[in-house]
């Protein structure tokens, strides 16, 4: 799990004045499954163009299984990577089967590599069907049929649940989980942590085209400062005395106070028994991972 | 071979086939339309349905059918995101063009047979002429093939570059016209231009034109010539196009 199957050094993408992706230094290990996090815009889907050199980097490096990936690189490395960057691809005046005959073709794999690529999206029964017949989560199963069929190391994701149902994307959570089992390297985009944070071993959240975390979830869940919240015989007053930390006075009667370290912790303690509040109570909110998600992509810090 | 397997996998329900043989049937009908109409035949017989076929034909009809299928044959690679899967493939960007622009041309020499076969029919089903056409007609047809390679790979650089169907039509329709002008001033000179040479060569013999009715050694060696440099230069650029162009964003 230790060695980088993608690592990149201050990868930066800008239009003109525009910058998209700042200072980006990935680091995914390999076998593990990646969720690669951030809002809409957040520069998520160009950082993966720019991991298959669909785009160029404006500065930085991008390495891929211990090798530069450049345009003079690619096409060697890109046999060992399937891909599905933003809508699925497919042939929409071909059937399902025709579309894997032309991966089958321009990859050169055998008929087994196909049947088990389809089976494994379970679209064995719709293969006669033209694709512009296929529905938004057809055609992702099958744009990702595509892209497992050449057996990849490495599979990069964009967005793969988008058009799926709730039983859709569970079945997706399952392959993606099944495949990292089998020692492939899947790195996955998302703007709902929901989707991927059962299923990624490892997170990395962007914001405005910057990384500001990158981790287990574990660390991300440490990394984050959840409210102190006091439970006290005079909320009131407490919340009074402890304005200028921006304290919130709660429904049940209890105050909360954002930010604070355990040090602070104990000064606001000090500070309140000072005032003749008692306190009874002293605790750290729980917090969701959703809700230190957003809070870490709204403010764009860490 | 396998990229070029693989476009051709793409052909099937593909809209080019009605071009391939819709338009070259059309304008042969077209071209004897008037005699049709009035009930004659053609005054040289062969000469006049080949004349007034393909003659008509090379000016700028043969580069427009060009360009339709150079913008079919991209048109899917520019829907949803198969650009992006195309380049994630690990087929190389050369074999990529030479696959595309190897379709097209082939599309394009279907299109001249059809032409041929097409001027055929009418001669002897609607005229009812004797013998078969000249033999010079079937070697121009196969000059032909060869001479639309170069417009063949230009019109799919186009196609490549522009996801608009429309623009390389119209750009083929206006680099014909000036190209025809070209060949009357500069004459063989303006084969540096796939589309002069692709005139050129349809109107080979006809004396119509650029042409003076005769064909030479020269005249086919200056178009065999240009049509192999006006390939492999047009390959090779669109190559390091491809190569060097990022996808859009």
């Amino acid at each position: 799990m230790s060695s980088a199957i993608v690592e990149t050094t201050n990868l930066t993408k800008r239009y003109g004045r525009h910058i998209v992706v700042e200072n980006l230094n990935l680091h995914i290990p390999a076998g593990c499954v990646y969720g690669f996090l951030g809002p809409n815009g957040a520069g998520k889907s160009t950082t993966m163009k720019m991991l298959l050199s669909l785009i160029q980097p404006s500065t930085g490096q991008v390495e891929l299984m211990g090798r530069p990936m450049s345009r003079s690189s690619r096409r060697e490395l890109l046999g060992d990577i399937g891909s599905l960057i933003e809508a699925p691809p497919g042939y929409a005046h071909l059937t399902g089967a025709e579309n894997m005959a032309l991966v089958k073709r321009l990859l050169g794999l055998t008929t087994e590599q196909i049947d088990v690529a389809v089976r494994a999206v379970r679209l064995q029964d719709q293969m006669t069907k033209q694709v512009r017949d296929y529905s938004l989560g057809m055609k992702q199963r099958l744009g990702i049929a595509m892209a497992l069929a050449r057996e990849p190391k490495l599979l990069i994701l964009d967005e793969p649940t988008n058009g799926l149902d709730p039983a859709g994307i569970e079945e997706m959570r399952t392959l993606l989980r099944r495949l990292a089992d089998d020692g492939v390297t899947v790195m996955v985009s998302s703007h709902l942590l929901g989707e991927i944070d059962k299923t990624a071993d490892m997170l990395g959240i962007l914001s405005g085209g910057r990384m500001i975390f990158q981790g287990s979830r574990a660390e991300l869940m440490a990394a984050s400062t959840p409210d102190v919240v006091f439970t006290c015989t005079d909320p009131h007053a407490a919340a009074a005395v402890l304005r200028g930390h921006g304290a919130q006075l709660t429904e049940a009667d209890e105050v909360t106070v954002p930010g604070l370290d355990d040090r602070q912790t104990a000064g606001v303690v000090a500070a309140l028994v000072g005032q003749g509040v008692g306190v009874f109570g002293v605790r750290r909110d729980e917090q969701t991972l959703e809700e230190v998600f957003m809070s870490l992509t709204a403010g764009g810090r860490l | 071979m396998d990229a070029l397997t693989a476009e051709l996998i793409k052909l099937k329900r593909s809209l080019a086939w009605p071009i391939v043989i819709g338009l070259p049937v059309v304008l042969v009908l077209a071209g004897a339309a008037t005699q049709l109409a009035d009930g004659t035949t053609p005054e040289d017989g062969w000469d006049t349905v080949w004349l007034q076929s393909v003659g008509f034909y090379g000016l700028f009809p043969l580069a427009v059918g060009i360009a339709v299928l150079g913008s079919l044959v991209w048109r899917v690679e520019h829907r949803g995101s198969n650009w992006n899967a195309l380049m994630s493939s690990p087929a190389s960007s050369l074999r990529i063009v030479v696959a595309k622009a190897a379709v097209i041309a082939g599309l394009t020499a279907l299109m001249q047979i059809i032409l041929y076969l097409s001027v055929l029919a009418i001669g002897k089903l609607a005229f009812s002429l004797e013998g078969m056409p000249d033999s010079q007609h079937l070697s121009i047809t196969a000059l032909l093939v060869v001479a639309t390679v170069p417009a063949a790979v230009l019109q799919s650089g186009l196609s490549m570059l522009m996801r608009s169907f429309a623009v390389p039509i119209a750009v083929a329709l206006l680099a014909s016209g000036f190209s025809t002008a070209a060949l009357m001033v500069a004459g063989n000179a303006a084969l540096v231009s796939p589309y002069g040479l692709a005139t050129r060569t349809a109107l080979l013999g006809t004396g119509s034109f650029v042409d003076e009715g005769t064909i030479t050694g020269g005249d086919v060696a200056a178009i065999l010539i240009a049509a192999a440099l006006g390939t492999v230069v047009l390959v090779l650029c669109t190559t390091a196009v491809l190569e060097h162009r990022d996808t859009r964003v």
